[in-house]
């Protein structure tokens, strides 16, 4: 890598730098390496969308949510969706491609991970410490919290004292200030909501306009995704990036150093993109898929696979939901729906509870009137086999959206996941995606310690809305469609036996190959995890820079 | 897909086996689910078309009650498919919309420098007096 080559680069020219992935990972360090000089190509099998695809501001937004943008690629079934084989998991995983990758759709709940998520083993005697620490991490998630124009209130208890957020809270509206009521008789913790929604014009994103359909896409382009926040720049400062583009490969040369990627253009045509250093950045199931299908006479077992450890250890936060209904009218449908309130009450281990770890709580608003019969995924509203249809829908059906709609509040638990060798991603012997590459498989079973603590966290959560005056509760518990965090499969450690990227997520076995999305992740934390990818991405890169004579290059 | 007017009477019928006028909302046909807001709903899911036309072509005009239930029973994608249809086109009209309270997804103004009300009345002061709950790094 020479950084001297700064400015486009031409179709297929040989650049320093390819990342695979335009997430908010890739976008992270293409924006950093475009501006020290180093050129880039991204190559990403989504397209660019912005405001106006979005559905939010239809009156048939509530119908195409359930389809055309529903987080599972399986569901959507689009062409630049690959497919998941899931028939051996219990949760189903969710993505989107696209320039911003999954935060397409994502919520914007912007929760760091806190200091014990990086020292479980030490504090708890369970799964494995980072390779470094919350107060490592502090000055990149500072600096990301900036160009992301995240949006809360300073003094969060929850965490130790930080830089204060750029733009302030967003109003936690009525259901918010139901959850508050609740929470606050119980004397437990809660804290506005904080978001990767700008509540101020912000690095070209609009102030939210609370339109509430954050999880199709925002109409208004306030939420925070890397399309409008990290690209245009680093574009600006000579990245290229290619859209319609899927990786079929990564390809090594004889020394055993990656020399690039073999691509499928929009065309169908196969291309080659040679650099002297790849960064994957696929998320925790593109990752490792793209490292198992990159099998060599060298690699036999897929690329920096020498550890066995690509694809395993794979953690998705098994989720539960509790539904509270109230007497009063909370404006269902007016959003954020990221978090109006959020709850670190219960997030540290308390081994008397029969578990290890905790549990994030996000209250959010109960939705339109469809979504009253069908909810994050799982259909709350059946009849039973032998029901009468006029029973089950009928006066039933008015009653139920007379007493739920408008009137709902939801907590989303977001509990820790632990890293498990047989909870992993396969390729499918089979299944493929629209150019013929094999398609991942994955193989997950939700553990003893997330049963349990989904459990107890779904009774406190009843707790929580029946202290704040619910009529009526409605667990839905264990949500199949729920697997937005896709994490640990391919981990970060200083042992190559024993990890698949070192500290600095350069991959043990390939001195030139780079991992820089959540696969590296050791352990999950029991939050949302975009800002800590988003920082952890940041430090990378910068060592990355830092070093950049010294990187060994095909 | 096209539909005749026969489809949609019979299809009308069926909604109303499904969502009929109580209190004081109207039945599904009243507030013609079957006319503008259906071809909205079909437009916007165009993979149920084919479910949809098997569960109507499987239903009669005459005996809605038994062939909606039948449905039910014996063909659940094609029951799926007429049952969303119908629920979705009658939430998504005006009238329906104006009874149950809901403007749509719509954007309402707000100040975000105005004082939040936990801040005025003392609840997220007693938050931050219970200190701090997260664990530190260990040294
Ligand atoms: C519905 C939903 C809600 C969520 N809510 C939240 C939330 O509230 N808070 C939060 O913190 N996180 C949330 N997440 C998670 C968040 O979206 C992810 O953590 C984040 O997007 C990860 O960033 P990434 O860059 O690592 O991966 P991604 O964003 O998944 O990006 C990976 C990119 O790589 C591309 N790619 C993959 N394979 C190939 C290939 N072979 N060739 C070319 N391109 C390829 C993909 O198309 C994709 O665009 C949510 C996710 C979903 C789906
Ligand atoms: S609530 Fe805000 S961020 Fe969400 S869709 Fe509406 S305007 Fe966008």
């Amino acid at each position: 890598m020479s950084g001297k080559t700064g400015g486009a680069a031409r179709r297929d020219e040989p650049v320093d730098v390819l990342i695979i992935g335009a997430g908010p990972s890739g976008a992270v360090a293409a924006r950093a390496l475009a501006a020290a000089g180093v050129s880039v190509v991204a190559l990403e099998q989504g397209h660019w969308l912005d405001a106006n695809d979005f559905p939010g501001r239809r009156r048939e937004y509530e119908l195409v949510a359930q389809k055309r943008w529903h987080p599972n690629p399986n569901v959507r079934d689009l062409p630049r969706d690959y497919p998941v084989e899931t028939s051996a998991s219990d949760i189903n995983p969710l993505m989107y491609a696209a320039v911003g990758g999954s935060t397409t759709l994502y919520a914007g709940h912007w929760t760091p991970f806190l200091p014990s998520d990086f020292r479980v083993k030490t504090l708890d005697g369970i799964a494995d410490d980072w390779p470094f620490t919350y107060e490592d991490l502090l000055p990149a998630l500072e600096e990301i919290e900036r160009e992301v124009g995240v949006s809360g209130l300073p003094g969060n208890p929850a965490y130790p004292p930080q830089r204060a957020f750029p733009t302030p809270p967003l109003p936690i509206g009525k259901a918010g200030q139901k959850a508050v009521e609740g929470l606050d008789k119980l004397g437990w913790h809660w804290w506005p909501g904080t978001n990767a929604i700008p509540s101020l014009p912000h690095n070209g994103l609009n102030p939210c306009a609370r339109r509430g359909t954050c999880m199709t896409g925002c109409p208004e382009g306030a939420k925070s995704t890397v399309n409008i926040t990290f690209w245009p720049h680093a574009i600006r400062d000579g990245a290229r990036l290619v859209t319609g583009a899927r990786v079929r490969e990564i390809e090594v040369n004889e020394r055993g150093l990656a020399t690039g990627a073999v691509y499928i253009d929009e065309n169908g045509r196969e291309r080659r993109q040679r650099a002297s250093v790849v960064i994957v950045c696929a998320n925790g199931i593109g990752t490792p898929r793209l490292l198992l299908l990159s099998r060599s006479a060298r690699f036999p077992e897929g690329l920096a696979n020498r550890s066995g450890l690509v694809g395993r250890r794979l953690m998705m936060h098994p989720f539960s939901a509790v539904l509270g209904v109230f007497e009063d009218e909370l404006d269902g449908w007016v959003g954020p729906f990221g978090q109006l309130v959020e709850s670190f009450e219960f997030y540290e281990t308390d081994t008397s509870r029969g578990f290890v770890r905790g549990a994030k709580w996000g209250a959010m608003p109960g939705g339109g009137p469809l979504g009253v019969t069908s909810f994050v995924g799982s259909q709350i509203f059946a009849a039973d086999e032998g029901a009468r249809v006029e029973d089950a829908w009928g006066e039933n059906l008015h009653n139920l959206v007379a007493r739920r709609f408008n009137h709902c509040l939801v907590y989303g638990i977001i509990g820790e996941d632990l890293p498990e060798n047989s909870n992993r991603v396969v390729l499918d012997p089979d299944l493929t995606d629209s150019d013929g590459i094999p398609a991942p498989k994955l193989l997950y079973k939700v553990s003893e310690n997330s049963h349990a603590m989904l459990r107890f966290h779904v009774a406190r959560c009843t707790e929580a809305v029946e202290a704040a005056g619910a009529i009526e509760t409605v667990v839905v518990h264990q949500v199949r469609d729920t697997g937005w965090h896709l994490l640990g499969t391919c981990r970060m450690g200083e042992d190559p036996a024993t990890s698949v990227v070192d500290p600095w997520g350069r991959t043990h076995d390939v001195p030139n190959l780079f991992i820089f999305d959540g696969s590296t992740f050791p352990t999950s934390g029991g939050v949302n995890p975009t800002a800590t990818i988003m920082s952890v991405a940041l430090r990378q890169v910068r060592h990355l820079i830092a070093g950049r004579r010294l990187q060994e290059a095909a | 897909m096209t539909l005749t007017d026969a489809d949609r009477a019979k299809f009308a019928a069926l909604a109303d086996r499904l969502i009929p006028a109580y209190r004081n909302m109207p039945a599904a046909s009243a507030v013609d689910v079957q006319h503008a807001m259906l071809d909205l709903a079909l437009q916007a899911r165009p993979e149920l078309a084919e479910d949809f036309a098997r569960g109507l072509a499987a239903c009669s005009a005459e005996t809605p009650s038994e062939s909606i239930n039948a449905l039910f029973r014996q063909d659940h994608a094609a029951f799926g498919a007429v049952n969303l249809m119908a629920v979705a086109a009658y939430y998504m009209t005006d009238e329906v919309r104006r009874l149950i309270g809901y403007p749509g997804q719509e954007s309402p103004p707000y100040d975000p420098h105005e004082t939040p009300g936990y801040l005025l009345d003392g609840s997220l002061e007693r938050v931050v007096r219970r200190g701090p709950l997260y664990r530190p790094t260990p040294r």
